[in-house]
């Protein structure tokens, strides 16, 4: 009996991740709990019986994700050749939680320091299988010479740009399906000889 | 899964662990030369560089990022709560 309640607790504790997911996604980190608790077909209490604190249920959201994305990244490194596919299936990943990325990297200052801290783990984790595509690329003479973090910051930087302003570039629809290839041919062209 | 306690990183292939290893619970990267684990001070040292050159932070930012991760890792769990 004692496991079968486990396992309900579980699951409930689930269904609020994915309601909470859901909510911060298309209303941001200031979004109401009961909101959530809508969202989850609970009461509000039964959010605070899982998550007393809101900085719990951030964190514990954070931490859910980035483990998620890290070993989506980790797979993707270990079957990936070349700059291409790294840079293809990064966007590739990234494009599913869409949503959700664009909220962690806009309205970073309003979660958790522990939040802030699994979040910055994250891009050290696509930093870290970035330089070893981009370091056995050099050496094959494929890429130029640049060094590690100039090339990820201006990847990153060109992600990050088209994200935070994607009511500018693609206000009606996902952005990464639409401007994926151009971003990744355009990287590409500067970085390769 | 099991997942690094030095680092965190998902250790999935026998490659992954220290030594080939499946058994060891710290991965390839958070072993030494001899097969031991690294120290605190070694892995932060480590970690520092590894954010500076692969990410160009400032030398402080990155050790304070590096000691932040660590905190949140069950290996160095006693190192913090001396």
């Amino acid at each position: 009996m004692e496991s079968k309640r486990q396992l309900q607790k579980e699951n409930t504790r689930r269904r609020i991740m994915e309601a909470a997911y859901q909510v911060y996604s298309a209303q941001g980190f200031t979004a109401a709990t009961a909101a959530i608790a809508k969202e989850a077909g609970i009461s509000h209490g039964a959010v605070f019986v899982h998550f007393p604190t809101l900085n719990e249920l951030l964190t514990c959201l954070t931490q859910d994700f980035a483990d998620r994305l890290g070993l989506e990244l980790h797979e993707l490194t270990e079957k990936s050749g070349d700059m291409e596919a790294l840079l293809k299936s990064h966007l590739d990943i990234l494009s599913r939680y869409e949503d959700f990325y664009i909220r962690l990297i806009t309205e970073k200052s309003l979660l958790p320091e522990d939040a802030q801290t699994i979040l910055a783990g994250l891009q050290t984790t696509a930093a870290y299988h970035f330089s070893q595509v981009l370091d056995r690329e050099i050496k094959n003479r494929t890429v130029k010479a640049i060094p590690s973090h100039m090339a990820f910051n201006t990847w990153l930087g060109l992600v990050h740009y088209y994200l935070q302003n994607k009511d500018s570039f693609s206000p009606e629809g996902p952005l990464l399906l639409r401007y994926g290839p151009e971003l990744t041919s355009t990287f590409l062209n500067l970085i390769q000889f | 899964m099991k997942t690094c306690i030095a680092c965190g990183m998902p250790m999935k292939e026998a490659a992954d662990f220290a030594g080939g290893d499946p058994e060891k619970d710290y991965c390839v990267y958070c072993a030494r030369p001899d097969g031991t684990m690294q120290s605190f001070e070694e892995k932060k040292a480590g970690m520092t560089e590894f954010i500076v050159r692969t990410q160009g932070f400032d030398e402080k930012a990155a050790a304070k990022q590096a000691e932040d991760a660590m905190r949140m890792l069950p290996a160095w769990k006693e190192y913090f709560e001396r």
